[in-house]
């Protein structure tokens, strides 16, 4: 099964001549720090003390660990990191278990055994991605207010599943289309049931779609602020919330929002950073396939 | 152990208008190999996928040992197929991949251990049971696929083009293997194939299909000797057959200096129908340089060692047709020579329709 | 007689047939819908059902002060959108914004794509640097950037100006929609550049040496056979783009705090309702033509998406 093996490497476009391939590499590089180097410098800041921070920009300090301790302990505010994380933690494990549950069938119904105009409603899920959400934000403030559901986690954790899913089964499907039609057709003649099916020969195929998938729904979870601070501003929000609410501080505490930034950042950082190739792959497929 | 009948069985695929099977009528005996041979687009694997149930069928039935199955989901009609591409569970090892449908159908553990060891044993696969698929050559790969057939002692076995993916020997080898392994194990075997060497090699009886229509179904022997039209006279036997559309002139088919007279029944039949051109067939091996008879230039020498095809460009009418005749291995004709052949076995003869002239 | 009975039962055993066919037929057609529903009705309930509430809302003078049952106006809302400066301003931000962040995220992440997709020290390693601003919270990239690059006081790029010897510009309260649009950049080209990486990758290698075989330039190979190969991957990557700026909110939110040159429709329709304006008639007025904006966008979007699909047959 060749489902993520790569293509035979295509020949790079620039520079056949060794001078100038040394000077690209070079060029790359700096182009690679120089992204990275805000990054760098907000880590930086984190283990900086605030006067150190607050001044003139400067590379050498004596570096300090109290920030982290102080955001992560603060409880001053009305929502405190562990909370915070908690509400991070728990909506966007639910909401990307959901986001699976319901993107799994679906792309099995728009690959394996696909349905009659299956395109069109591939098209509809992509299409919802079209609506701001905006459009929606009142009726679902006003919707979650009756229901008694701002500030509470479920507010989050369902639209955090709307939002992902048209993302998550485009994805799905591009990698259901590259299990073989004749494996399904042994399965059945092996008398495996349609759950059998899916169980136990299309998902340990597609497990690797499958987990970068989920990694994508998690980073845009995670990083989800504007439902999160206009439905639940007091109660049940999230990491970003956390560290915007840490800004509105009073005077200058830039080193400590700096740690707070590294501390929300970092999970879905090193999320992506392992799946980045799966990742794209699944979305550029999901177009190409 | 099994009987498989088709009767006027149909596929037409949704959407389309002509049937991509067409009214397949077919019988295949308990411990047969009958294959299904034809060109891309022949229906000669939708035939099999539906007798497998993978294919609905649209008209008519199927049976197996006189059940009818035309209905039945594919676990339920006891056969194991193997695919083209072997279609192996990546994730599943060897033997997981042959104890699989023995798993499903709830066969013990120690049961199941017992029987892929015994089906591993039978291919030679037994150092191989733990490696994953990826890990195996093309030929093992293909094994696997016959292992997890065998392992279920199946009613009937489908086979869908299950050498193509094998090089040229490895094809040639386990064509023979195949066709003994099926006799030892006395099994009904239906095995789908575009190759008619394949077909002719391995099958008890060849059913050849064009366009979802049966052409023929016979012993590979009666199919060359006997083709029934002019599709299986040219789709049948490698070279293939030479075969001339030609004026009767005074109950002979005339071509270039060669005149061939028709056998008695072929003549009557044309006598009755009035017809003036029919089609001439020989083989290559059936004709021979000789002093006399059908003269022309040699346009091209196929030297094989045991023996040589010449095409000879022969002047016939207003046109130029290449005629190959068989040769023995080294022969002095060159290209450019001049050279005669006549008759030196047997002769086909088709209506312009395409239909055998001495047929029934 | 005897046979005129056998062929009377044989028809209606094929009806028989045919039926059953049918009826197997229709069940499979569900059996195959059936797995599609949860995911379907679930997108329907959340993502369609507000949206017409919002159509409704949009008919209505509602305001939070006034109390229910909210009076319906008809099209009094839309009527006064075009003399509605701010609303005018506001889309005039968002056109800017997308357009100019989808199209230098997009021309950025190619030119870094060209640039990766090519065997050197590192190679994975600068991969990951680059794409590393993609995967950072959008708050904090807005916060990083506006408290530790623009500010004129801790910034670094003001200190790299100083050290030329320019003057030290606040440049979120000078160039409010260019800060934005220089972050939105900074974290959207990664991602474009993955999205053109995989089709570089994804290139027919034996079309490139028959081109080179051919005597072809890098650069003829360049624009005759890369670039028409890249273009579904370049169109995806702005389809995606613009599904995503065209929402823009945090990054505005943390960098200038919605200052006027930088207010986008989301921001200013969240700010005239839920965020404290509770002009909810009127917020909702905005939020269809926004939304009808998208869906002309979408549709010209689809179709280019169909095209893509197109090729999986």
């Amino acid at each position: 099964m060749a489902l993520f093996t790569r293509a035979p490497k295509a020949e790079p476009i620039l520079g056949q001549n060794r001078v100038i391939a040394h000077v690209l590499a070079l060029l790359t590089w700096l182009i690679g720090l120089l992204f990275f180097f805000p990054l760098f410098w907000l880590v930086l800041n984190g283990f900086k003390d605030e006067l150190d921070a607050n001044s003139s920009p400067k590379l050498f300090f004596d570096p300090t660990l109290d920030r982290f301790s102080e955001v992560t302990e603060d409880t001053t505010g009305l929502l405190s990191f562990t909370e915070a994380f908690g509400n991070s933690f728990w909506i966007v494990l639910i909401s990307t278990i959901l986001v699976m549950a319901l993107a799994i069938p679906a792309a099995y119904a728009l690959a394996i055994r696909p349905m009659r105009k299956w395109r069109d409603v591939l098209f509809f899920f992509i299409s919802t991605k079209f609506l701001p959400i905006v459009g929606a934000i009142m009726p679902l403030w006003i919707i979650a207010r009756d229901l008694d559901l701002l500030n509470t986690r479920a507010v989050l954790i369902i639209l955090y599943t709307a939002m992902n899913l048209p993302l998550a089964v485009w994805m799905l499907r591009s990698f259901f289309a590259e299990v073989p039609n004749e494996l399904i057709e042994a399965a059945q003649i092996d008398g495996c049931s349609l759950m059998g099916q899916i169980r136990q020969v299309i998902l340990p195929i597609v497990a690797p779609g499958l987990a970068a998938t989920a990694l994508l729904c998690v980073i845009f979870a995670w990083n989800e602020y504007f439902l999160a601070v206009q439905l639940n501003p007091v109660e049940g929000s999230t990491m970003p919330v956390w560290v915007a609410s840490q800004e509105s501080g009073r005077g200058n505490f830039l080193a400590k929002l700096s740690a707070a930034s590294v501390l929300a950042t970092l999970p879905v950082v090193i999320a992506g950073w392992v799946a980045q190739k799966r990742m794209i792959r699944g979305l550029a497929m999901g177009a190409i396939k | 152990m099994a009987e498989v009948r088709y009767e006027a069985a149909s596929r037409i695929y949704p959407g389309t208008e002509i049937p991509a099977v067409n009214a397949l009528d077919l019988d295949i005996a308990d411990g047969e190999l009958l294959v299904l041979v034809g060109p891309s687009g022949s229906g000669k694997s939708t035939a099999l996928r539906m007798l497998a149930g993978l294919e609905t069928v649209n008209k008519g039935s199927i049976f197996i040992n006189d059940v009818d199955v035309t209905l039945k989901p594919p676990q339920d009609r006891d056969i194991a197929m193997v695919f083209q591409n072997y279609a192996l569970y990546p994730s599943m090892t060897v033997a997981e991949n042959m104890g699989f449908a023995l798993k499903q159908a709830g066969v013990s553990k120690e049961q199941r251990r017992a029987q892929v060891v015994e089906a591993a044993r039978i291919l030679d696969l037994e150092p191989y049971l733990d490696r994953k698929p990826k890990n195996l050559s093309g030929g093992q790969r293909q094994r696997v696929a016959m292992g997890r057939a065998i392992v279920r002692s199946p009613q009937v076995f489908l086979m869908d083009e299950p050498l193509s993916n094998l090089d040229a020997k490895l094809r040639v080898q386990t064509r023979t293997e195949l066709a003994d392994l099926q006799a030892r194990l006395g099994v009904t075997m239906v095995y789908v194939t575009h190759d008619q060497v394949e077909a002719m090699t391995m099958g008890h009886r060849v059913a050849v299909l064009k366009d979802g229509l049966l052409q023929q179904v016979d012993t590979p022997r009666e199919l060359y000797r006997r083709p029934a039209n002019l599709f299986v006279a040219g789709f049948i036997g490698s070279p293939a057959m030479n075969l001339i559309t030609v004026p009767v002139v005074d109950g002979a088919a005339q071509l270039g200096g060669l005149s061939v007279p028709l056998p008695d029944d072929v003549r009557a039949e044309v006598a009755r129908r009035g017809l003036d051109e029919i089609i001439f067939g020989a083989r290559p091996e059936h004709l021979a340089l000789a002093d006399v008879g059908a003269s022309g230039e040699v346009a091209v020498v196929e030297e094989l060692g045991s023996e040589a095809y010449i095409h000879v460009r022969v002047v016939h009418g207003q046109e130029t047709e290449d005629v190959v005749v068989r040769v023995g291995g080294e022969t002095a004709v060159k290209r450019g020579d001049q050279v005669s052949f006549g008759i030196a076995g047997a002769t086909h003869f088709f209506d312009p329709g395409g239909d055998r002239l001495d047929g029934e | 007689m005897s046979s005129a009975i056998t062929e009377h039962r044989d028809e209606t055993e094929h009806a028989d047939h045919a039926d059953e066919v049918r009826r197997l037929e229709r069940r499979e057609g569900w059996n195959r819908r059936l797995p599609i529903l949860p995911a379907l009705i679930f997108t329907i309930v959340v993502t369609q059902i507000p949206f017409l509430f919002t159509l409704f809302y949009s008919l209505t003078d509602w305001r939070i002060d006034t109390p229910e049952p909210r009076e319906f106006i008809g099209f009094e809302n839309y009527g006064a959108l075009p003399d509605d400066k701010f609303f005018r301003d506001a889309a005039w931000v968002s056109v800017q914004m997308t357009v100019l962040a989808v199209l230098l995220s997009l021309i950025v992440g190619t030119a870094l794509a060209i640039l990766l997709d090519r065997k050197f020290f590192g190679q994975g390693f600068v991969r990951t640097l680059l794409i590393t601003p993609f995967l950072v919270m959008p708050v904090v990239a807005g916060f990083l950037w506006k408290s530790q690059m623009f500010s004129a006081t801790f910034g670094v790029l003001n200190w790299v100006l100083e050290l030329f010897g320019f003057e030290s510009i606040e440049f979120a309260t000078k160039y409010p929609l260019a800060s934005v649009v220089v972050v939105l950049v900074w974290q959207w080209s990664p991602f474009m550049m993955l999205i053109v990486l995989a089709g570089l990758q994804g290139q027919d290698t034996s079309v490139l040496e028959a081109a080179r075989v051919d005597g072809a330039t890098t650069v003829g190979i360049f624009r005759q056979i890369t670039f028409p190969q890249l273009r579904p991957y370049l169109e995806l990557g702005t389809l995606l783009g613009a599904i995503y700026l065209i929402q823009v909110y945090d990054h505005i939110d943390v960098i200038t705090g919605g200052s006027p040159d930088s207010k986008n429709l989301p921001f200013y329709i969240a700010q005239r309702s839920i965020g404290g304006g509770n002009r909810f008639g009127l917020a909702s007025s905005y939020s269809i033509v926004v939304v009808i904006a998208s869906i002309i966008i979408a549709n010209i979007g689809l179709r280019v998406l169909s095209g893509l699909l197109e090729d999986d047959s």
